[in-house]
């Protein structure tokens, strides 16, 4: 147990560092950015000096290579030359470049040739200069434009408890009804009730969230609000000021009830899309213990069928749902990204999507950073997990 | 029509030589048209192909033709210039809705097709070659196929989608592959770059699947007594795979196949209502939701213009995927 740990630790190490490179290669790759936007905003009386643009550049690093860009935003380091005992090295290595040189050559088809840097950046240059500590250290760096300067964190704190109202309600209801859908459609196999809800799970899960989404904000929100009737609110996680609602009343903005009434739609467009997975998932492992032995033995002895189902094969069936808390630690935090920008949800979704739409980078590094890591962690804790309920299997 | 000429052919076999067995893709054909769902499915796809085939012909309007006196007008309204009758009305510009929804429907399944057509073939053929040979291809694909089942695909999609999009330097394309990917969508060679970028993305993360799928059916026939029969006759490796190895390992592979066009048709629209996908004047049915939505207070039922093909299409996918599972293979109804 303990060597397979290690060996699994050092495994999702490797995974995680892997994605965090090869994200942070694409989005160093990208354009965009504060200086693009920095550029866009000039106009007449608005001009940009170089020296702004520089600031702007050290301020996030822009003018480092990769490779120590990497480190610093991973670990914190370099964050000048290398001291051993007072004595300082490597100082004058170039690790990038602040001004790029001038053209010397233009080709027709776009490509810029460019003599060498005009200021590079040495690794003397890095003393002084403001640095995270590093993912590692769970410092996400500063936001460069979604609330500019202000640390990733405070971002990320301000979205997560609404994301982790948002699936913790919906993967619950999910759960507490797909479940016994699931074993009910199992037990009573090709029923009226199994086919019913074999085809409805086909249909939600075979309908796109988008769809079911925009649908839910033209019937509930516009259709019955146009009409006089209660409605429910198209989006936002409160309302910014006090409504009254036909029937409901006066709803105090921010309040427990507002906030339930925001809730109830993108909550039921949630647990309506894993409603069908969490059920097939149950029947499915529920019609493999069915046709097991023991529960034949079960019957044969003389047990009451309430007591075969409820002790010896729910409980049996239920081993393999261990697998799925993989997919539900991540999406708890990650939230759904589609659902919640169909219902401007101000959660960890939204925010990711919109990080990568106004090219704030170190918002959607630390987004996907945490995804991943929560992903690995789902993955360890289903194997630990596992033996722990199915004494059969054994980690090696 | 063509079914039942088929269908009218085979009896007429049958009855010419009763002795002769059913061929194996009549068996299966004879089984999947007792699933109603999918034939009707079948028929609808064929439908929307036949339609997105014939755009040109059909399309009443130009497809960019901006008239800004008439945003939003309601179905069936006559336009203020020449009197041509906006059937879904016009969108946020004053386009017309059912030019573009075809025009949509063009880019949308092309891509759709593009992806799972790639992804097949590529998942096949790694597929095949690491389930065939093992050894060193098949430990490298087995390391890929963990790895990218244990990052979170989604996120990371999406910032290469975006990334991709805002840069053309970054992927750069070959201007065939870019004329191909204009003349089939019937877009101009600029707009044909975000489409390739989805294609490429969508068909980078859809590979695994079909290769995870493909290795398992090779890794089981391989074992087979007929392919030592037929290696025992002479076959090269080339003509086992070709011939008897993959042949046998087609119908989970079809399956996968139908339900990954529902995939890729979903995921394409997700892409573009995301604002990574394809980029406005290019009509797809993804940024026409993404457009809809946005102006939902103003035109709520617009939405349903582009949604309701997408839901359509999508459900229709997956029935026939489920008709072609009971019909290729019986004993894997579940």
């Amino acid at each position: 147990m303990a060597a397979f740990l290690a060996r699994r630790i050092i495994q999702m190490a490797f995974v995680a560092l892997l994605v965090a490179f090869a994200t942070f290669f694409l989005l160093y790759l990208a354009p965009g950015g504060p200086i693009q936007q920095l550029k866009a905003e000039q106009n007449t009386t608005r001009r940009l000096n170089t020296d702004a643009v520089q600031l702007v550049m050290k301020r996030y690093d822009l003018d480092i290579d990769i490779l120590p860009r990497f480190t610093r935003w991973l670990i914190g380091q370099p964050r000048g030359p290398l001291t051993i005992g007072g004595q300082e090295y490597f100082g004058a290595t170039k690790i990038g470049c602040l001004e790029e040189g001038q053209v010397e050559m233009q080709y027709p088809d776009g490509h810029v040739e460019l003599s060498n840097c005009k200021t590079p950046v040495y690794l003397n240059d890095l003393k002084g200069r403001a640095a995270s500590n590093g993912i590692l250290a769970l410092d996400f760096g500063l936001s460069q434009q979604i609330l500019r300067d202000r640390p990733v964190s405070d971002l990320i704190s301000s979205r997560i408890g609404n994301t982790l109202l948002l699936m913790g309600i919906s993967t619950f209801l999910a759960i507490f009804i797909g479940v016994p859908i699931g074993i009910l459609s199992a037990v009573k196999q090709y029923s009226r009730f199994d086919y019913f809800m074999t085809t409805l799970s086909f249909f939600t899960s075979g309908m796109p969230t988008l769809f079911l989404g925009l649908m839910g904000v033209i019937f509930f929100s516009l259709t019955l609000q146009n009409a006089g009737l209660p409605y429910l609110p198209p989006n936002q996680a409160e309302a910014a000021r006090d409504t009254v609602v036909p029937l409901f009343g006066n709803i105090v903005a921010g309040s427990l009830g507002d906030r339930i009434w925001h809730l109830v739609m993108p909550v039921t467009v949630l647990t309506l899309v894993n409603l069908a997975g969490w059920s097939r998932f149950v029947r499915s492992s529920m019609l493999e213990v069915l046709r097991q032995d023991y529960v034949r033995t079960a019957r044969s002895k003389g047990l009451n069928e309430r007591m075969v189902i409820l002790k010896h094969a729910l409980r049996n069936s239920l081993i393999p749902f261990v697998t799925l808390l993989a997919n539900v630690l991540p999406t708890l935090f990650a939230g759904a990204i589609i659902t919640e920008t169909i219902f401007s949800w101000p959660g960890m979704g939204k925010l990711f999507i919109g990080a990568l739409q106004a090219s704030d980078y170190p918002v959607a590094m630390a987004f996907v950073m945490i995804s991943t890591f929560l992903t690995l962690i789902g993955f360890l804790l289903t194997d630990v997990l596992y033996t722990m309920v199915d004494p059969r299997i054994r980690l090696s | 029509m063509a079914i039942k000429a088929a269908d009218a052919l085979s009896s007429a076999k049958a009855q010419a030589n009763p002795y002769k067995a059913e061929g194996q893709w009549t068996i299966v054909f004879r089984r999947f048209r007792k699933h109603r769902l999918a034939m009707i499915s079948s028929f609808l796809i064929v439908f929307f192909l036949l339609m997105a085939l014939m755009v040109p012909l059909i399309a009443p309007f130009e497809r960019d033709a901006i008239n800004a006196d008439m945003r939003y007008s309601p179905l069936m309204t006559p336009d203020t210039v020449d009197g041509r009758i906006h059937i879904l009305g016009t969108d946020h510009l004053g386009r017309d809705f059912f030019t573009r929804l075809l025009y949509g429907a063009r880019v949308s399944l092309t891509i759709a097709l593009l992806v799972s057509s790639g992804s097949a073939l590529i998942g096949m053929t790694i597929g095949s070659v690491a389930g065939f040979y093992r050894g060193i291809v098949d430990t490298i694909l087995m390391r890929v196929l963990e790895f990218m089942a244990t990052v979170p695909d989604f996120p990371i999609l999406l910032v290469l989608a975006a990334v991709l999009n805002s840069d053309p330097k970054l992927l750069p394309i070959p201007p065939f592959v870019a004329s191909l990917v204009s003349n089939l969508m019937l877009i101009n060679s600029k707009e044909a770059r975000s489409v390739i970028v989805v294609v490429f993305v969508l068909t980078l993360f859809g590979w695994t699947g079909m290769a995870r799928l493909m290795r398992g059916m090779v890794l089981s026939i391989r074992e087979q007594d007929f392919i030592s029969a037929v290696r025992s006759l002479g076959a090269n490796d080339l003509r086992l795979i070709l011939r008897h190895v993959i042949p046998n390992s087609l119908p989970p592979i079809i399956v996968a196949f139908t339900l990954s066009l529902a995939g890729a048709l979903v995921s394409e629209t997700a892409l573009s209502f995301l604002g990574l996908g394809v980029t406005d004047p290019t009509p797809t049915w993804g940024n026409m939701l993404d457009f809809t939505a946005r102006n939902i207070l103003v035109a709520p039922w617009a939405t349903l213009i582009p949604g309701i093909p997408v839901v359509l299409c999508s459900l229709a996918f997956n029935f026939i995927g489920d008709g072609l599972r009971d019909a290729l293979d019986p004993r894997l109804k579940k």
